[in-house]
């Protein structure tokens, strides 16, 4: 009997320790512990860190139907669980009709009669017990007590390794919930180029799925840009041979499966193993739209300072040929003079025309100007402005024709700024326009006004037509003008809720900027 | 006399050119732009070409690469002229036998640079 009772103690120390979870192999558990200590009842509870309430942490299966259930917490205080605690030894109840414990009470309604509390300790501390239930009367003793005792010490240990367990699988959890659902690639390879880790995100990013990479040794690099593949395997070299500590921001494109560029920053750290380093690990960020942000800023700086500096570097250049007329002699001196004039006053006016139009463009993109809204006549407008523009229009052998209808509706909007953009239409098309027409026309929409600024001059092509609204975009980057107008027209559209759009059958065909205002709405 | 041909579409800068080369030892032709350039490139054999980088429809790289196609003008100087620094253009240095000219420049600068490739 002794020994069979050691071979089960052995068993049982065994399969308590066969599982990283107790919860796995408790019902094997208690069925072999069943075979030396008779129970209706087993449960095991665990101490809340404030030590004011305890969770029933797992109770027998075949005993279910229980108000003490597996998974809740109870309060300590009144129940057999805190004397456990308090006294750190095994407590027995005879009889639980006599109510010693609050939890004598509810287990006596269950059927229960006799109780065995057995403390658990870990590390000198006791971190919860072990219950057992019998519906016979003073059924435990001393002799369950000790031979319990040389299982209680490992079930404590496993228990606390269920525990651990659990907290690493959750903040296993956690970081892989943020690995699945980062915006960012994370990744870890090895210095093989082997992907250890590719988070999901890859494929949103590159169109690639994770797998690809982690099928295909090196697959992160063949993505890369030719003109960056070098740039990037030196720095990773570099990281993988310590040479460098960190890789900061590295930027480099790689091309989508689509074909299209997509710009990544890439930051990495070595993996170490002792003093050696395997791999690297770390993220890499899209940051396509902000390389096109800085793209096109690039872009409007490099116009803005061309816009700027020709003028001024041509009235310099007419100033210094001037200057050499009259060093060398008086010959040609009076037509050098006059054709310095000319080009001074062409520059200078071409200046003032640039800072008036980016003075002007400033202003509206600010939104801090707001709108004089009253009630305008585009009839009215465009009378103004077609005879204060004809003469400029017959200098250059063109004719414009006030096409507008006599009964056109008036609208709410500022009449400031939209005789602004019709001068700038009009403006417009006499400069792309000799011998030819310019016509004003337009029509009333169901909900908006149309108005057609049409000549028959230069017209646009496909590319133009794209980009003629963008500011400082000049399809002739020598013709005067300042490249802004259509940009500002564009604004004043949009402020008052229209839209403005070209259309153009191609090179010498002529082109209409059209727009359209809303009809009787006031604009905010 | 050397030959060198100018093409710049701007006729201000255009009569620049033309008083600061007046009575200098080269033959020089203009061209108004890009096709115009190219066409009187093949014409004759220029010892030199000056070319404006921000023109109509082209712009000066492409010029520059139709030119430089040509068998007859792989090794010929050519001279970048263009408001905007050196640095925007720093990629046409790796193409060799090019000089940059910011505008503005004075008749010194323009015959240093010419000197230079010539």
């Amino acid at each position: 009997m002794f020994t069979s009772k050691k071979v089960i103690i052995l068993n049982i120390n065994k399969i308590i320790f066969s599982s990283l979870d107790i919860r796995d192999v408790y019902q094997t558990m208690s069925n072999e512990l069943l075979k030396v200590i008779d129970f209706d009842r087993l449960s095991v509870t665990l101490i809340s860190e404030d030590n004011n309430l305890y969770e029933n942490f797992v109770l027998s299966k075949d005993y279910e139907d229980t108000a003490l259930k597996e998974g809740v917490l109870y309060p300590m205080e009144g129940s057999l669980m805190k004397r456990v605690v308090q006294f750190r030894e095994p407590v027995i109840v005879g009889d639980t009709s006599e109510g010693r414990f609050l939890t004598d009470a509810v287990l006596f309604k269950e059927g229960i009669r006799s109780r065995l509390g057995f403390p658990l300790e870990y590390k000198g501390k006791v971190i919860g017990s072990v219950n057992f239930g019998i519906k016979q009367k003073d059924y435990y003793s001393k002799k369950h007590i000790h031979f319990f005792s040389q299982i209680a010490p490992q079930l404590a240990l496993a228990i606390e390794n269920t525990r651990l367990f659990s907290k690493i699988k959750e903040a296993e959890k956690k970081y892989r919930d943020i690995i699945e659902s980062s915006p960012d690639i994370i990744f870890e390879c090895t210095n093989e180029g082997e992907f250890l880790l590719m988070s999901p995100a890859v494929e949103k990013i590159t169109g690639y799925p994770a797998d690809q990479f982690y099928r295909n040794r090196g697959y992160g690099l063949s993505l890369c840009h030719s003109d960056d593949q070098e740039r990037v395997q030196n720095e990773i070299l570099l990281l993988l041979h310590g040479l460098r500590g960190i890789l900061l921001d590295l930027e480099f494109r790689v091309i989508h499966k689509e074909g299209m560029i997509v710009w990544l920053s890439i930051e990495a750290l070595p993996i170490k193993e002792g003093n050696t380093i395997v791999g690297i690990e770390g993220f890499c960020r899209e940051i396509t739209e902000r390389k096109k942000l800085e793209e096109l800023k690039n872009h409007l700086i490099r116009d803005v300072t061309h816009e700027l500096k020709t003028p001024v570097a041509k009235i310099e250049m007419a100033v210094d040929m001037f200057e050499r007329s009259l060093k060398t002699g008086s010959a040609g001196v009076p037509e050098r003079g006059a054709q310095v004039q000319e080009i001074l006053r062409n520059n200078i006016g071409r200046l003032k025309n640039s800072m008036k139009n980016i003075l002007e463009i400033s202003r509206l993109e600010s939104g801090m100007e707001p709108l004089k809204v009253s009630n305008v006549s585009l009839n009215e407008v465009v009378k103004q402005v077609v005879s204060e523009m004809t003469g400029a229009a017959t200098g250059k052998g063109n004719v414009v024709v006030n096409g507008m209808p006599s009964d056109f509706p008036t609208i709410r909007a500022d009449r400031e700024k939209i005789y602004q953009l019709l001068v700038h239409l009009i403006d417009n098309a006499i400069k792309f326009t000799e011998q030819g027409k310019i016509c004003i026309s337009a029509m009333v929409l169901p909900d908006a006004l149309e108005v057609t600024i049409g000549d028959t001059g230069r017209g646009l092509e496909e590319e133009s037509k794209k980009r003629v609204f963008e500011k400082f975009y000049k399809e002739t980057p020598s013709a005067y003008g300042s490249g802004i107008g259509l940009a500002i027209c564009k604004n004043i559209v949009q402020i008052h809720k229209g839209r403005i759009w070209v259309e153009s059958k191609g090179k010498g065909m002529g082109s209409q900027f059209i727009f359209t205002l809303p009809l009787q709405r006031t604009v905010s | 006399m050397k030959e060198i041909l100018i093409i710049e579409d701007d006729q201000e800068m255009q009569e620049f050119y033309k008083d600061m080369l007046q009575g200098e030892q080269f033959v020089v032709t203009l061209a108004s732009n890009a096709d115009e350039g190219l066409k009187k490139a093949k014409e004759k054999n220029y010892d030199l070409v000056i070319l404006d980088i921000l023109m109509e429809g082209v712009t000066g790289d492409r010029i520059f690469a139709a030119l430089r196609k040509d068998s007859r003008y792989r090794n010929v100087p050519v001279i970048m002229a263009s408001a905007l620094d050196e640095k925007t253009y720093r990629c046409f240095q790796a193409l060799g036998n090019v000089s940059f000219l910011e505008k503005p420049f004075n008749k010194e600068n323009l015959l240093g640079v010419i000197a230079k490739r010539l």
